[in-house]
């Protein structure tokens, strides 16, 4: 049974402000790389056969196209499994961009739509420079690697490093204390509380119940950690079968 | 004989046993293992070492040579007159000198450049006419309202080209010359033609259809813009392929630079000169400049740039620069993950449990 859909909720991944965080300062990061790099690679730069190229309308488009190509990036390594579907969708979003893009500074629109379109053959003049392109990889290296060396870890190593450390430290402190008491089983006590479901079905006893005497919360050691949920681990869960004739000899 | 379906009974809305509905599609699904990922970073700092080493080569063998001209010699006096806008008729011409030490070789291009001047201010941007541009009678004598206040003049005739972007447009004129010998100076020919785009030579901006009539006929009924010595007619008389609004020294400034400290082109070497065949050669020079645009207002400077060009570009470093830091933080990223996969990886054998 693949219970990876509860996971998210126990570890609270997804709303906890540890996240948040981590979310912000990775959008900073990306924001900051996505405009400082094609700016400092555009000053002062020029085609190579003199033209122009650090003019507005190049610049936007270069920064606009490092933006698409790093997001598409982000959702590649978000695809867990790779259908036919998903391969149309994630190449045609690129696809589709560059003809948007296209179309947009085409001829055909600026005469139709003057006022709208000025970016006329900007996509044209720009896109065919090396450097712009060039520019656009670095962007994109610096955006995604940190990702994937990120996960890499995360997923193969995460619970091996807590394992080690947690082994570390356990090690630590075992080496400074002195031994244990030895363990003798807590003194039973024969219990003559009754459930409170059997008063509650009484007449006259409902301020009884409802008062907080009853069922209060021991702090007894728990059987199953947080983190060790069998549902947490994805791994299945073991039964134990009770038969009829065992419960009916004890009672 | 078609195939009929037996459309009822209990099974009768069951989906086809497809791939696609089933969802038993083939599927690739990507692992992020040590075998991929480890060497994947380390073919990535490769490359960048590589391509980092081979444009700094490039960007190394390019020559340039800037000078700042605002205020230097006798363009002072210039820069003085300049200060008061009512000198803005009289004319006013200086000179500046400086040697080459080795000469340029190949293709020389010749930039004019400008500081703290911001032509990605949006407002600015906006105040142009395409349609006024792109040669439309309409909306030569009718500019649209986004040129505002440069539209119409106070007596209500429109302005053409209008907006502030054209009323700005950078009007000083250089002569490059050459000392051959110490009695013998040489002007430096340059093409002043072949400077902008093709799509905005071409496409972008177009004369109003002139049929019969000369290009200073065609614009009867406007005005060149306040700030200009001529009409816009008169640009090129020579070339009637550079006048109007296809002069390419009005395209260049029309194409706003995105940052404030820009430079434009200017001119390109004419190497058809013998003595320019191989570029420019080493000596001394002057650049007699005809002053006009000021510069105080806006706390800005001006300048020449004379630069060979690689297909790559003019003189940035930082590309190259940026491509062999990040090589080496890929390469540092690559150790730091291997040393983790050696550590806790190979099934945990390096772990004492």
């Amino acid at each position: 049974v693949d219970c990876s859909l509860y996971s998210p909720g126990q570890l609270n991944t997804f709303f906890s402000k540890k996240t948040f965080v981590r979310c912000v300062m990775v959008s900073t990061y990306t924001s900051l790389v996505l405009f400082f790099i094609p700016w400092a690679a555009m000053q002062d730069s020029v085609r190579g056969d003199g033209k122009d190229v650090a003019d507005y309308q190049s610049f936007a488009l270069s920064t606009q196209t490092s933006l698409m190509i790093v997001v598409s990036a982000q959702m590649f390594l978000d695809t867990f499994y790779w259908t036919a579907i998903n391969q149309f969708f994630l190449w045609g979003s690129i696809a589709a961009y560059l003809a948007i893009t296209f179309t947009f500074f085409s001829n055909g629109l600026f005469f139709v739509f003057t006022s709208s379109f000025p970016f006329i053959g900007t996509a044209r003049n720009s896109l065919k420079q090396p450097n712009v392109w060039l520019t656009m990889f670095l962007t994109c290296l610096l955006c995604v690697l940190p990702t994937v060396a990120f996960r890499f870890l995360h997923i193969n190593f995460l619970e091996k490093i807590r394992k080690f450390t947690r082994f570390q430290k356990y090690k630590a402190r075992e080496e400074g204390q002195p031994a244990p008491a030895p363990y003798r089983p807590p003194p039973r006590r024969v219990s003559t509380r009754r459930s409170s479901y059997a008063f509650s079905h009484s007449q006259g006893y409902g301020d009884l119940v409802t008062s907080r005497k009853f069922l209060r919360l021991k702090r007894r050691p728990s059987l199953f950690g947080r983190n060790q949920s069998p549902l947490v681990e994805n791994q299945p869960q073991h039964y134990r079968t009770i038969t009829e004739e065992a419960e009916e000899s004890q009672t | 004989m078609g195939k009929t379906k037996d459309k009822s009974g209990p099974l009768a809305r069951r989906p086809d046993n497809s791939a696609f509905k089933q969802q038993r599609l083939p599927a690739w699904s990507p692992m992020l293992t040590a075998n991929t990922v480890l060497p994947f970073f380390y073919l990535l700092a490769v490359i960048c070492m590589l391509l980092g080493v081979w444009l700094l080569l490039l960007v190394q063998s390019t020559q340039e040579i800037k000078l700042d001209y605002t205020d230097l010699g006798n363009c002072n006096e210039c820069f003085d007159l300049r200060r008061n806008v009512s000198n803005a008729v009289q004319t006013c011409s200086c000179r500046v000198e400086f040697s080459i030490d080795k000469s340029l070789k190949g293709d020389v291009f010749f930039y004019y450049g400008l500081k703290n001047f911001h032509q990605n201010l949006r407002r600015y941007m906006d105040s142009r006419d395409d349609g006024q541009t792109l040669g439309r009678i309409k909306k030569l004598k009718n500019p649209s309202s986004y040129c505002a206040p440069f539209d119409k003049d106070n007596d209500g005739v429109p302005i053409a080209p209008c907006g502030a972007i054209a009323n700005s447009m950078f009007n000083d004129s250089f002569t490059l010359n050459y000392h051959l010998s110490s009695s013998r100076i040489v002007p430096v020919p340059l093409l002043r033609t072949g400077l902008t785009w093709y799509t905005d030579k071409n496409v972008k901006f177009r004369n109003p259809r002139a049929d019969n009539l000369t290009l200073a006929e065609v614009f009867e009924g406007t005005r060149p813009p306040l700030y200009w010595q001529k009409p816009v007619y008169s640009l090129d008389p020579h070339d009637p392929n550079n006048n109007g609004f296809i002069n390419e020294d009005l395209i260049v400034w029309m194409r706003e630079a995105a940052f404030p400290n820009f430079k434009k082109l200017y001119g390109i070497l004419n190497r058809a000169d013998p003595i320019f065949e191989k570029g420019l050669p080493k000596g001394n020079y002057t650049i007699d400049i005809s002053y006009n645009f000021p510069v105080q207002h806006f706390q800005g400077r001006k300048g020449v740039v004379l630069t060979t060009l690689t297909w790559f570009g003019g003189q940035n470093h930082f590309l190259p620069i940026a491509y062999l830091v990040t090589s080496s933080l890929i390469l540092l990223t690559a150790v730091v993950l291997t040393v983790a996969w050696w550590k806790f990886g190979k099934d945990g054998k390096n772990m004492k449990e």
